[in-house]
């Protein structure tokens, strides 16, 4: 496993891109995720990458159906992409949130609605349309193969302002979210508060789904804060070792995926999976030892 | 003279959803008083209480208080405890330093002066001990201490108060009034609390007013919460 860590962090390694990607997914997807978590909305993580993938499907179609011209080469059809990614997740987190905010209907319905159309949509979009049917495919299976240096500047461009602006106003944010009755108390434009986490939450899971795919931005999205939480003790610890553990698990899954030659994303999610697993029993364990500890004391 | 009340509502319209609960209400709070609002379950206080604090916009009239500064928020609001959810990992400090939120500008850490601030409202209401608890694990009582020192913690003209008693035991109930008694007392502050407990409101509330089927009441607490009263009142036999 060392010699194969070595290799992926040698300057001329050929995926270099790749694994540098998988490291800025995995520490920052988290950080998006902890306000999913803890707002109990984890079900958006799931439906958000689903209607980004639809929005990428929708890009293709455009130009399949003439409305768009075509790209002529792979930096403008990415471009594209992004485009119909970030107005479709933005567009969706835009009314969830909206809904879920006025507390009408169901949440879980309509998110649950929200990602089975939209996952339906994407496959009838690209049956439609053979021109992104190749692209999309590679993205949907989560193989992290060929990064270009644009796709890691603009990944990495919009991570270091998603970074910089949960940290910036993470009191704003955390006040919205924990208690709005008190933030209208004291005066905040709570809506605007609002627009901006979820606008920046949809910016994670647009790129992130145009560099990784759905299935392994929403695992990095929710897996890390749901293994974190139960041993953290305040906020800023909590968004600190989720983001750790997306890091981590994103280095040991490319590692893992090189050496065995599987899929980079299902690999990572794969094993967030088992981690979650082993944390959740480790943490029981702690639980029930300190109580039998306790009691013999007592 | 108008100028001795903090809170004034003219003409008050009330509701969720464009649905009336109360309607044209005319009543005024007195600065510096201790006014308890009281009525049963659905008699609309809570909705009363948010729209007052700017929580849920009214459907007519208006909601005047008369501040110092009009531009610093200068509401203490103490809402019921069960309203804050309990995944979210904040430690009592964290909590107290919310009340300073209002004016401290986005994007700005709270400065060393906020943060003594914070740790003396906790102090004030007892609860500096628990500074590094965390908020989720603490008993009624003590979560309804560090409540309270949120509140005092954003500097307020008025403190607001939802039912800061309910569900606690009888020795944190005393425990919390007292702590209010003393607040009201020794900062001069007004106090406006929504409490089902008619003994407790008489104890240490001034004034009163009572919500009774979409009617509103005003007056001392002697005149209003006399058994024989409230009896008519409620339409029941108190025990």
């Amino acid at each position: 496993m060392l010699s194969t860590l070595r290799e992926m962090f040698d300057p001329s390694f050929l995926s270099r891109n790749s694994v540098a990607i998988s490291l800025l997914v995995g520490f920052v997807c988290p950080l998006a995720g902890v306000y999913l978590v803890l707002r109990r909305v984890v079900f958006l993580g799931v439906a958000l990458p689903q209607v980004s993938s639809c929005g990428i499907a929708f890009a293709f179609a455009l130009q399949g159906w003439g409305w768009i011209p075509h790209a002529h080469d792979s930096a403008e059809e990415r471009a594209i992409a992004m485009a119909g990614s970030i107005v479709f997740t933005l567009a969706a987190i835009l009314v969830l949130s909206t809904l879920e905010r006025r507390g009408r209907g169901m949440i879980e319905g309509r998110t649950g609605t929200v990602y089975v159309v939209a996952g339906a949509w994407s496959i009838l979009l690209l049956v439609q349309n053979p021109f992104g049917e190749h692209g999309m495919l590679e993205l949907l299976r989560g193989e992290i193969v060929a990064v270009s240096n644009t796709d890691l500047l603009i990944t990495a461009g919009a991570f270091l302002v998603v970074i910089i602006t949960l940290f910036t106003f993470q009191k704003e944010f955390l006040l919205v979210s924990f208690d709005r009755e008190m933030a209208l108390t004291l005066r905040k434009n709570v809506l605007g508060w609002d627009a901006l986490l979820f606008g920046v939450i949809g910016l994670v899971i647009s790129v992130s789904v145009m560099t990784v795919g759905p299935l392994v931005a929403f695992g990095f999205v929710l897996l890390p804060p749901l293994i974190a939480y139960p041993f953290c003790r305040n906020m800023l610890q909590f968004a600190l070792v989720s983001s750790g553990v997306g890091g981590v698990m994103a280095v040991f899954g490319f590692a893992v995926a090189y050496q065995q030659e599987l899929p980079v994303g299902p690999t990572d999610v794969a094993l967030l999976g088992v981690l979650y697993a082993v944390a959740w029993f480790g943490q029981k364990a702690a639980v029930a030892m300190r109580q039998r500890r306790r009691a013999r004391a007592g | 003279m108008t100028d001795d009340f903090i809170l004034q509502l003219r003409n008050l319209t009330v509701g969720y959803d464009r649905q009336v609960v109360l309607k044209e209400l005319e009543l005024r709070v007195k600065r510096g008083s201790f006014t308890g609002l009281v009525g049963s379950n659905g008699s609309g206080k809570s909705t009363l209480l948010k729209t007052i604090l700017g929580i849920i916009p009214p459907l007519g009239g208006r909601v005047d208080l008369r501040l110092s500064s009009p531009t610093l928020p200068a509401l203490g609001y103490v809402p019921q405890r069960e309203s804050l959810d309990p995944i979210f990992l904040v430690s009592c400090f964290e909590m107290v330093l919310m009340g300073a939120c209002g004016r401290v500008k986005p994007g700005r850490r709270f400065s060393t002066t906020e943060k003594e601030w914070a740790r003396r409202c906790l102090q004030e209401t007892g609860a500096g001990e628990l500074e590094r608890r965390r908020f989720s694990e603490l008993s009624g009582g003590q979560k309804q201490r560090v409540l309270i020192a949120r509140a005092l913690a954003t500097r307020p003209e008025l403190l607001v108060l939802d039912e800061p008693t309910a569900g606690i035991d009888t020795a944190a109930t005393v425990a919390v009034l007292e702590l209010l008694r003393r607040v009201h007392r020794e900062q001069q502050l007004t106090v406006l609390m929504v409490n089902h407990d008619l003994p407790a409101l008489r104890e240490c509330a001034e004034e009163v007013i009572w919500l009774h089927q979409g009617k509103v009441l005003q007056g001392s607490v002697e005149e209003l919460l006399r058994r024989d009263r409230a009896e008519a009142l409620l339409g029941l036999q108190l025990e």
